[in-house]
């Protein structure tokens, strides 16, 4: 991958486009700037949970200062990322981690929106002081972790032949 | 200052050598990397938001900043950890780099800045902890520190489209698209 890099680099055509082409990095900063908000929104509400942070505000609050920069970043991420995908097409399909990472993306907004309507309905939410069971530490950490391998497998689309070998679609 | 016998020597070394060779520690290094520098610029704008305002104010400035603050050492830590790894794999190139550079310095930007609101202007937080807008200082802090962080994200991801081509292409060469001889 290292010598196709250099060796695609390296051409007359990628040197051109290097020259011009600011549309991508751009792109890729911003989407990196949202999955920072994103991430940060999701794992401020977990370590709620886990009590780590803001334990003098009910769990409900919390939700509610994070909820508007959580879903306004992922959209635009979502934007972004539409587009890059669009821009090259044949890297990302042939990408195991791009499949996956969509999956798992589909996982994190499905539990954001039934924890969104949880915190809604005012259930399980508890008082400010509330300590939190061993089940809801559980899915915390499990928020926590499934943010993250987003970003392992958005980070490694460009990797994906190093990381999965023969699992690598083209 | 020439650095170009310790950015060869680390090149050179048995580990980047390792990391080279072992495509797979580059890619976990770097997925470490991002979700590092992401969890500091994130972990900070929630300070710099406060000190903005922004969504108010009504929480104690001390108490969120003291609980955020090892998330954000910590993971700066693995940025700096990592961030040095990497460099390692390719420290020539990156030595030359110009993004590379500019990252850095910026990195030092934000420093200074960080340590100017904390040295001097967090010294007035008690008197507006809370249910009051901070003071312009601290504000103009928190407003660099946004510009000066979304920066560093901005020249880190330049570096990854512009190592090792950081020149400019001279204007006589003339490229040949044909197919070669056979």
């Amino acid at each position: 991958m290292l010598e196709f890099a250099e060796w695609l680099g390296s051409t007359p055509l990628s040197i051109a486009i290097q020259s011009r082409l600011w549309l991508t990095p751009l792109l890729q900063t911003i989407h990196i700037v949202m999955i920072g908000v994103v991430f940060v929104s999701m794992l401020s509400v977990a370590l709620r949970v886990l009590g780590q942070v803001r334990t003098d505000e009910p769990l409900a609050e919390v939700w509610h200062r994070f909820a508007p920069w959580f879903w306004t970043a992922l959209g635009v991420m979502a934007g972004t990322g539409v587009i890059l995908t669009i821009s090259e097409p044949v890297r990302e399909v042939s990408a195991l981690s791009f499949w996956i990472k969509l999956t798992l993306i589909v996982i994190g907004v499905a539990s954001a929106l039934y924890f969104g309507r949880t915190v809604a309905t005012g259930a399980g939410v508890g008082a400010v002081t509330s300590v939190y069971s061993g089940r809801a530490r559980v899915v915390a950490v499990a928020t926590i972790l499934l943010w993250v391998a987003i970003m392992f497998l958005g980070r490694w689309i460009a990797y994906d032949v190093e990381i999965w070998e023969s699992w690598h679609l083209a | 200052m020439d650095l170009t016998p310790l950015v060869e020597a680390a090149q050179n070394s048995a580990l980047s050598e390792w990391m080279r060779t072992s495509l797979k520690a580059v890619a976990i290094i770097n997925a470490l990397h991002v979700l590092a520098i992401v969890t500091v610029f994130g972990t900070i704008l929630i300070v710099d938001l406060r000190l903005l305002g922004i969504p108010n104010v009504r929480r104690s400035f001390t108490r969120m900043h003291h609980e955020l603050l090892r998330w954000t050492w910590g993971a700066f830590g693995i940025s700096a950890i990592t961030g040095v790894l990497l460099f390692m794999v390719n420290a020539v190139t990156y030595h030359r780099n110009t993004a590379f550079w500019l990252k850095m310095a910026t990195i030092v930007l934000a420093g200074i800045n960080m340590l100017v609101f904390e040295l001097i202007t967090a010294k007035s937080a008690p008197s507006w902890d809370k249910g009051v807008i901070p003071p312009n200082a601290a504000r103009l802090a928190g407003a660099l520190s946004i510009v000066l962080w979304v920066a560093v994200i901005v020249f880190g991801r330049w570096i990854g489209f512009t190592k090792g081509y950081d020149f400019t292409i001279p204007e006589d060469v003339q490229f040949d698209f044909s197919a070669p001889a056979q």
